[in-house]
């Protein structure tokens, strides 16, 4: 194995990335060291295979939209707070008008009542269930700006 | 890399100045992406959380020493997002690792005339993105950002806030790494 202090520096003469000092001692340090040489090449090697070689980028579009999609997150974030004090206040107040004016009442028939808790449960349940397919769909596609 | 006077910007960002946010977002966004993409491999998915973790930097941002560096303090972020990222995505697929390795960050192939060099280059490139996905995610996040984005290595240890050093010798691993699987997967 070479020696520990020349493994990083052995990255810096690869890359050129070391001051003529540091060149110079690893120059040094390469003529008496075949490790080190042989480890060199094959670094040598591994960056030729990965020579002009670019991960998958996105393209220019999804470059020039990225700070928009940002903005509209944190846009969102505070949408999403007011939206669930709203939908909170909201329900709330529909659900004590649902029991003061129908369900408390004895005047309506019990029929009618049962049935329209039924209708309001299942409405929600429906609700809920498709707003959370359209989230899980939209999360799908969003991806589509990526060119591969 | 530098952003002149990031110091003011970041001030401007925590009195709420979302245009301040908008130049710290477009500095920052192609590192950002690439660092995701060494941690969770999809490049969607690094768009995505790199995307969040901007989102989250700009909520706590007045949390942030702003005589500091701004990029090493988002990649902390950032890297815990894509940390969540990956527990979660391996709870629900128990196949993640297979499919991670056929969707992984794929070098794009360079054509030339010649179409029996072509499909030799492509079968290479194949094999270096598979061997790639199978490193750890530090040493592919390092050797994306050496290998295949070019940056040098005072921008590396800028982004990542450490050591020239240490960039030196997480890449000396990540090499040793990368070279290891491609002699797995015949590349000599």
């Amino acid at each position: 194995m070479p020696d520990d202090t020349y493994k990083p520096l052995l990255m810096g003469y690869l890359d050129s990335e070391l001051t003529e000092i540091e060149v110079l001692r690893m120059e040094q340090h390469l003529e008496q060291c075949p490790e080190c040489r042989r480890e060199l090449e094959e670094f040598r090697k591994l960056k030729e295979v990965t020579q002009n070689m670019r991960v998958v980028t996105p393209d220019a579009r999804s470059w020039e939209e990225y700070w928009s999609h940002v903005y509209n997150r944190l846009e969102r974030r505070v949408g999403w707070i007011f939206m669930s004090v709203g939908a909170i206040l909201v329900t709330s107040y529909g659900v004590y008008s649902l029991v003061a004016k129908f369900l408390l009442r004895s005047d309506i028939p019990l029929v009618v009542r049962v049935g329209i808790v039924a209708l309001v449960v299942g409405f929600c349940t429906l609700l809920i269930s498709v707003l959370r397919e359209r989230i899980f769909m939209a999360r799908m596609d969003k991806y589509e700006r990526i060119k591969r | 890399m530098n952003l002149t006077d990031e110091g003011s910007i970041i001030e401007r960002c925590k009195r709420g100045d979302r245009d301040a946010f908008a130049s710290i977002v477009q500095h920052y966004m192609k590192p950002a992406y690439y660092v995701a993409l060494g941690y969770v491999g999809r490049p969607e998915d690094a768009l995505d959380l790199s995307q969040d973790a901007f989102v989250n930097a700009f909520r706590h941002i007045k949390r942030f020493d702003s005589s500091r560096k701004f990029f090493p303090w988002f990649y902390s972020i950032l890297k815990n997002l894509c940390m969540n990222h990956i527990a979660r995505t391996r709870r629900r697929q128990e196949s993640s690792i297979d499919q991670m390795a056929e969707e992984g960050p794929v070098p794009i192939p360079v054509e030339t005339v010649d179409p029996e060099q072509n499909a030799l280059r492509r079968d290479l490139e194949a094999r270096v993105g598979q061997a790639l996905q199978r490193l750890r995610p530090k040493d592919r996040e390092i050797i994306i950002l050496q290998h295949f984005q070019d940056y040098s290595y005072q921008e590396i240890a800028d982004l990542l806030g450490i050591p020239i050093g240490t960039v030196m010798s997480r890449l000396y691993g990540a090499r040793q790494a990368m070279r290891r699987e491609l002699e797995r997967l015949g590349v000599k």
